[in-house]
């Protein structure tokens, strides 16, 4: 036993100093194995869901097309958000299929592909709430939105530039804020524009959206690991994106889960 | 509110699939805690010191990080030392090492209402130390510890729900994705409420039982 | 690893430090109050009660803290119990650790022979007496360890209060993760902060041990 506690702590030892392990080219190994592992958190409605048992949504659509392009197999991996990271880094899978906002901060650590979906942030309120009809009623109002969330400082930001500044408040994960919501503490949930539009499809005598969206454009990426081994293959996923983006793949997928085309752009976005 | 069985109805064969992962890391778990924790309780016990500091120190260790971190070290960390488990057996292996440094301070609790006469009387008579801990000493122990074993062994059922971070859809992972799609979290998470309540009214049934049946005075 | 992102999030994480020792210790000291009650009621009082105590232990202790926590504070204002994210976090955990006090001091119970009170009885002792003189001295013996563990594993279940937003220690390092993209460091806040927690409690379960079984040892 002993043994292995010093394995333990060898191991929390090394962990600290490799950031990554070393590898070669990621995109000839995969190629060579002929298969891609992609991990996501299949919690993320309308992008990444599991409906009766199976994996579906934008994510997997879009994955399932980009794997085809680079002729390997693809399989999906569902992880809670806090092991995705650690995975991603110890090599225990390739990519994460996920949507997350594009940020300098996070741009930094890792290899984001071009956007795949909209993170602009928008509102949901109660089904039939007349006292909200724009966003700016939010003012004095306590409002629900996901913490540490790119969307959050979005909202905030909003906010602040109100009369009356929101009661803004952070929940671990969208399901509680929208539990609140509908239990009554909270009058508004914030988070990206096709996650509450998708909510107010599904439980439509619950949720309603606010119409526009509001703050500064963001755009959901996907995620490599970051350094150089992975440069070449968000190059080849990028081709891919951006092959789907001319003949119509892109926007047949979107239409088919939120009903309009999100237009994103064809370039890596702009981030402070 | 309008409370949906229908939702639960349709779902259940779901929760109760991913019901049998709990159920296999559970009882894999409950194996490992039982039977390292009586070797980790004797070592925690034991004349010789070296053997005494590092059963302390793996106790300490495995009480004192949460076991979030601890499966995240299994299976993440494990592999740059070249042991790269499957996910199953990582959170098995976790789940119940981390139960026996409990399942051990339980048994030493226990140990230590058996009066020390006992134990000398046994050296007395020439009774091998092997033999006085299988025949005296952790039948009594685990008598007296009972409802505490119990209490460690449901806690454990609950805790395998942190084998979604190495990627198993266990019950709590699946209850949660369920809701996220179907936007119903009350009615999900009370079907996996019942679920586990079923599965540890087994277990503490189980407990009930043996107490009865060891019972003596 | 980066230093600075401590100094960056260090007063948010103390403070939800701070607010993770605050819930554990009203909580966990109201459960195990609670939990005695509830083993003394068992234990001494009218056998309906013993079946009542006995199916609040199974339904309580046989689900899961965060599925409690959540039906009490998303559920209750479907039946007009509005509450506050503390005050849900702290009665839930009050509620969530007493059946396992309970059974930990059953367990203690179970370690007296029934002849000494039988005896006790006889030569004419209350059961009040019986009860701080004979059983209670005894039966701490077994049960300090079980209720020292007790006490580790609830300072890590303060963190399932993080679903109701009440900023603890880990809802405070989710917000240092998700915005830096990291992982190591909070997790290594965590862990810290909790083993700290953990050496405390053992610490001061080792010296109410040695307290309690003085008796037992030999010169």
């Amino acid at each position: 036993m002993n043994k292995k506690l010093l394995g333990l702590v060898a191991a929390v030892g090394v962990s600290f100093g490799l950031a990554t392990a070393a590898q070669a080219d990621m995109l000839s190994d995969i190629k060579a194995k002929g298969k891609i592992v992609a991990a996501t958190e299949m919690h993320y409605a309308p992008f990444d869901i599991l409906k009766d048992g199976e994996y579906q949504g934008i994510c997997h659509d879009l994955f399932t097309e980009v794997a085809k392009e680079l002729g390997v197999e693809v399989e999906f991996l569902d992880l809670p958000w806090q092991s995705i990271l650690p995975g991603l880094e110890a090599g225990k899978f390739d990519f994460v299929n996920a949507p997350v906002t594009i940020t300098a901060e996070r741009m930094s650590r890792y290899n984001f592909t071009l956007p795949i979906g909209n993170a602009t942030v928008a509102l949901a309120k109660k089904a039939g709430d007349d006292s909200i009809s724009a966003p700016s009623d939010i003012a004095g109002k306590a409002v629900g939105s996901q913490k540490g969330s790119a969307q959050l400082e979005q909202l905030k930001a909003f906010s602040e530039s109100l009369d009356t500044p929101a009661d803004v408040r952070e929940y671990v994960n969208i399901d509680e804020a929208l539990s609140d919501l509908a239990a009554g503490r909270i009058q508004a949930v914030a988070n990206s524009a096709p996650l509450m539009g998708y909510a107010a499809v599904q439980r439509a005598g619950l949720f309603e959206m606010v119409m526009p969206p509001f703050g500064d454009p963001k755009f959901f990426g996907w995620v490599a690991p970051g350094g150089e081994d992975s440069k070449t293959l968000v190059a080849a996923i990028n081709d891919a994106i951006l092959k789907m983006h001319e003949d119509g793949r892109l926007q047949a997928i979107n239409e088919k889960w939120l009903g309009s085309n999100p237009e994103l752009p064809t370039t890596m976005p702009d981030v402070k | 509110m309008n409370f949906s069985f229908e939702v639960i109805w349709h779902n259940l064969p779901y929760l109760l699939a991913a019901a049998r992962w709990t159920l296999l890391i559970s009882l894999g778990g409950m194996a490992i805690s039982l039977v390292w924790g009586i070797f980790l309780c004797a070592g925690r016990i034991s004349r010789g010191s070296v053997i005494r500091s590092l059963a302390r120190l793996y106790i300490s260790f495995f009480r004192g990080v949460p076991l979030l971190v601890q499966l995240l070290m299994f299976y993440y960390m494990l592999p740059y030392v070249g042991l790269d488990l499957p996910a199953i057996a990582a959170a098995i292996l976790a789940v119940g090492m981390c139960s026996a440094a409990y399942t051990a301070e339980i048994l030493r609790g226990a140990l230590q209402t058996i009066p020390a006469g006992q134990t000398e009387a046994a050296q007395a008579l020439g009774i091998p130390t092997l033999s006085l801990w299988r025949r005296i000493l952790v039948p009594q122990a685990i008598r007296i510890g009972l409802p505490s074993l119990v209490n460690e062994l449901i806690l454990l059922v609950k805790v395998s729900s942190l084998a979604s971070v190495v990627g198993i859809g266990e019950l709590t992972r699946i209850s949660q994705n369920i809701t996220g799609e179907t936007y119903r979290p009350l009615e999900i998470f009370i079907a996996a409420a019942v679920i586990y309540f079923l599965i540890n009214l087994v277990i503490s049934g189980l407990g009930r039982l043996a107490e009865k049946r060891l019972e003596v005075g | 690893m980066e230093l600075d992102l401590f100094i960056r999030y260090g007063p948010a994480l103390l403070s939800g430090f701070g607010v993770t020792i605050l819930c554990w210790l009203v909580g966990s000291i109201g459960g195990l109050v609670l939990g005695f009650l509830l083993a003394c009621l068992y234990r001494f009082g009218p056998k309906a009660l013993g079946w009542l105590i006995y199916i609040y232990v199974e339904i309580i202790r046989g689900t899961p803290f965060m599925i409690q926590l959540f039906i009490l504070y998303y559920g209750g204002p479907y039946v007009g119990l509005v509450l506050s994210p503390m005050q849900a976090g702290i009665l839930s955990f009050i509620i969530y650790g007493s059946p396992y006090f309970s059974e930990i001091f059953r367990s203690g119970f179970n370690a007296i022979p029934k002849g000494q009170i039988e005896a006790a009885r006889c030569v004419g002792l209350s059961e009040r007496r019986i009860l701080m003189r004979i059983i209670l001295p005894q039966m701490l013996v077994p049960t300090t360890a079980p209720l020292t563990n007790f006490f580790i594993i609830l300072t890590k279940e303060t963190a399932i209060l993080s679903v109701v937003t009440v900023p603890e220690l880990l809802y405070e390092t989710q917000t240092m993760a998700a915005e830096t993209f990291t992982f190591v460091e909070p997790f290594l806040v965590l862990s810290l902060f909790y083993w700290v927690l953990v050496i405390g409690t053992s610490w001061v379960g080792e010296r109410v041990e040695a307290r309690v079984t003085r008796h037992l040892r030999r010169v």
